[in-house]
């Protein structure tokens, strides 16, 4: 009894095939895991599983209305409840009038089987990205009997602590029969929930395991064609030089007294949970939030917190989270996206310098390895490691003496995340700046830190030098030690890693 | 060396006029054709300078609007400013006897005041532009009627009519200054350290504030450049027309924010070029003429041409889907 059955699926796009022979076949109750790095074929796949796309060759045999689809990007009204998004498109009872509290009823079923904790009543904008994620589950209930659940990187935005709650109910939900496609390039997550893989690369499929015993560097050396050592230090081994930048005090709408300093060739971790504060202590220390208090020195000299073109002058850069919204321009060439960051020294007289400007960007294409046709290319066609590896790149153009890296591997596949770690170590060690890495992933806080610090609720409590890093003593400072038996969640918006 | 680079900047023009030109360029010229098929008139040197002094007016237009486009915004009082900068220069010779110059200069001002007015509005208080303009279309047009007291100023000096209505080597001297116009914004949006932060700001503006750009300076710029172009368009008219009226600039809101949108660039900012604002404004042109030329009802021309404009930009969006797929 199959459910789903894909035989030598293969679709082509102009210049490129994207799926080449794909053969899939799930079976009722069972989760099946798809990895590969970005641009493997994962999306265009599930493209053409759900009907979106027609594949070019191969058949696709499955049952009618049996699929239900959560995509990646988080697609609900914002300003409805949480209920009317359960229930939309709240034509199911074929009445005229609108009865808030029958859809509220109705969708508390959903939810109470999802173990959502919402009120059904509040609106979806006020709830948390987790309860979000499990409310698109819910809507999909709410729709169909559906068999097959597909969920694209469900967990991107998610702690470890939602993460687990969500595996809770796919479990649950395998134990009614219901099979599960799920999405994703992170391994852990993969062993955990397995009972058959497909590794995709270049729109192959060049490992598959149903039964098989398996391990991590399995999947990675299938991923990406090589050995990658997934134990492997990225600390700056050069011993620190001095202070570059020393904050004392500052203090702002989201965080007070906050003090730290970071020296020259080290990699300084910012840990915390989402919702902390560690992005806005950066961002203000950047000039891109307002201070209300502190002070700071840098290079020895009085910090103004000005601007972020003074900051940058004064090199310190910061490069934002939110890759896609606060750091591509998208519609630009890779060119024009570096000159946008370099105008100053691309241009003269207020005209742009088209030959520096052509050197620069085809050295950073070349020097970071961006893997791209031309430097013409739309930044926005490029996989998210390129993209980082483009801004990163345009950052160290501007020779920082500071750089603030906000989750930089986020989104990222292993190849390119390893490529990211192996360029801070050299940048930190040969250029001697001084890297100050946020980052939600403590296995790259471990990895590539010299020094922790970490930030509880807005504020600083504690510092962890070099040989005390473990995963014990950041978890520990992160959920603000005795509060960790606590119920948490309702009151700061935070939850556990 | 000079090898390399003459390769790399022929791979630099390709993707930005050929690529993305090359459909509202065909469009153009398949309508062009059409005309010369249909009508024995259509290419006449009579109807021709008909054409090219209407795409003088609607190419001003369409350039400063494509130009607040690029950024993501639009300016709905375009078209008010056009006809606030044309009655204050009218004013300004008619009843103080100003020198043209000085006068010429005053509506320019006017309109790049009024732009910026608008830019400043939006940005300061962080507004949508539709909304702001929307209002200061109101206060524009208002302006308009009062200063005017609903007259129409007359007797403007032949040193300024000339400019409206005069020819040089055989074209109307306001398709000069469109072209003019033209080739200063093109230079300003494609060499120009302001033309990449205006695309930049039009991409994200959240990343052009991380790069280190002043997001806001750059957009009241925009709006007060285009505030001029519109200010030179409306005073263009009046001397074409010989005197200046409040519903000067009245019809130029469609055709402003239509013909960028046919040439490709985007209501959502940061995608096209000024080319596109050109060549969209050529087929706005075109297609008008036709109407009249084909005899289509005059009361009906208006809902001939917004059907059309609708088709084109739908086409548009369904070439574009499928190009995707």
């Amino acid at each position: 009894m199959t459910l789903l059955k894909a035989e030598g699926i293969t679709k082509r796009f102009p210049g490129v095939v994207a799926l080449a022979k794909v053969n899939l076949t799930i079976q009722p109750g069972e989760v099946h895991c798809i990895v590969g790095e970005n641009g493997a074929g994962k999306s265009t796949l599930v493209k053409i599983l759900t009907g979106l796309y027609k594949p070019d060759e191969g058949t696709l045999t499955v049952e009618e209305n049996a699929i239900a689809y959560v995509p990646q990007e988080i697609n609900l009204f914002d300003h409805l409840s949480v209920a009317e998004n359960i229930m939309m498109p709240l034509d199911g009872r074929g009445q005229v009038f609108f009865n808030r509290r029958q859809c509220e009823r109705d969708a508390l079923k959903f939810m109470s089987e999802l173990q959502m904790e919402s009120d059904p009543s509040a609106l979806v904008k006020s709830i948390s990205v987790a309860e979000k994620q499990l409310l698109q589950i819910a809507r999909a209930l709410a729709n169909s009997a559906f068999k097959l659940l597909i969920l694209d990187e469900p967990t991107a935005s998610l702690t470890k602590r939602e993460i687990e709650k969500l595996f809770g109910v796919l479990d649950a939900l395998k134990a009614q029969g219901k099979s599960i496609i799920f999405i994703t390039h992170r391994l852990d997550e993969v062993m955990r929930l397995h009972d058959q893989v497909t590794v995709l690369r270049n729109g192959e499929v060049v490992g598959h395991s149903k039964g098989q015993q398996i391990d991590e560097e399995w999947i990675v050396r299938q991923m990406t064609g090589k050995d990658i050592d997934l134990e492997a230090l990225y600390r700056p081994t050069v011993p620190a030089g001095d202070v570059l930048l020393d904050v004392q005090g500052l203090t702002g709408a989201r965080f007070s007294d906050v003090s730290f300093n970071v020296r020259a060739g080290e990699i300084l971790g910012v840990a915390g949970l989402v919702g902390a504060g560690r992005s806005e202590i950066m961002q203000t220390v950047f000039g891109l939030l307002p201070r209300s208090g502190g002070q700071a020195t840098y290079l020895g000299e009085p910090w103004t917190f000005g601007s972020p073109a003074k900051s940058i002058r004064k090199g310190v850069i910061y490069l934002s989270e939110e890759r896609k919204t606060h750091g591509i321009f998208p519609h630009l060439s890779i060119r024009q996206n570096v000159a946008a960051g370099l105008l100053r020294t691309l241009s003269q007289g207020g005209f742009i310098r088209h030959g520096a400007e052509r050197e620069t960007s085809s050295r950073i294409v070349a020097d970071y390895k961006v893997k791209t046709p031309s430097d013409q290319v739309r930044i926005v066609n490029l996989s998210g490691g390129n993209q980082q590896k483009v801004l990163i790149g345009r950052a160290l153009e501007a020779a920082p003496r500071v750089l603030f890296l906000d989750e930089p591997t986020r989104g990222i596949d292993v190849n390119a995340k390893d490529e990211i770690y192996i360029l801070m170590k050299r940048i930190a060690e040969e250029q001697r700046m001084a890297i100050v890495l946020i980052s939600s992933e403590l296995e790259e806080l471990l990895k590539c830190c010299n020094r922790i610090i970490t930030v509880y609720n807005g504020r600083l409590n504690g510092e962890i030098p070099e040989d005390r890093i473990s995963k014990e003593t950041v978890i520990n400072a992160i959920i603000g030690a005795d509060h960790s038996g606590g119920k948490n969640g309702n009151t700061t918006n935070q939850s556990v890693y | 060396m000079a090898n390399i680079s003459a390769a790399a900047a022929s791979e630099r023009r390709k993707p930005k006029f050929a690529g993305a030109m090359s459909g509202p360029l065909a469009a153009l010229l398949i309508m062009i054709g059409i005309g010369a098929l249909v009508s024995p008139q259509f290419l006449t040197e009579y109807n021709l300078t008909i054409m090219s002094r209407e795409l003088a007016f609607i190419g001003i237009v369409a350039i400063a609007q494509g130009l607040l486009l690029l950024l993501g915004d639009i300016d709905v009082s375009i078209g008010a400013i056009a006809g606030l900068a044309g009655i204050v220069c009218a004013k300004l010779l008619v009843d103080f006897d100003f020198h043209p110059v000085i006068a010429i200069l005053a509506g320019l001002g006017t309109g790049a005041l009024a732009g910026a007015v608008n830019g400043l509005i939006i940005t300061i208080f962080n507004l949508n532009s539709l909304v702001v303009t929307i209002g200061t279309l109101s206060v524009f047009s208002g302006l308009n009627l009062w200063i005017t007291k609903g007259q129409t100023i007359v007797g403007l000096p032949e040193a300024v009519t000339f400019f409206g209505s005069g020819t040089w080597l055989s074209l109307p001297v306001p398709v000069w200054c469109m072209l003019a116009a033209f080739v200063l914004i093109l230079a300003l949006t494609t060499i120009t350290v302001f033309g990449r932060k205006l695309y930049a700001v039009g991409n994200s503006k959240e990343a052009a504030r991380i790069v280190g750009i002043n997001e806001q300076r750059v957009r009241v710029t925009a709006y007060a450049i285009a505030g001029a172009l519109a200010g030179l368009a409306g005073m263009l008219m009046c001397f074409r027309l010989f005197s200046a009226q409040a519903s000067i600039g009245q019809s130029w809101l469609l055709p402003s924010i239509a013909a960028p949108v046919i040439g490709g660039i985007a209501t959502t900012g940061g995608i096209g070029t000024i080319w596109g604002a050109l060549i969209g404004a050529g087929i706005m042109v075109v297609i008008g003429n036709l109407i009249v030329l084909g005899g289509v009802n005059v009361y009906l021309q208006q809902v001939v041409t917004g059907l059309i404009v609708v088709v084109a930009v739908a086409l548009d969006a369904m070439m574009r889907r499928m190009g995707k797929r």
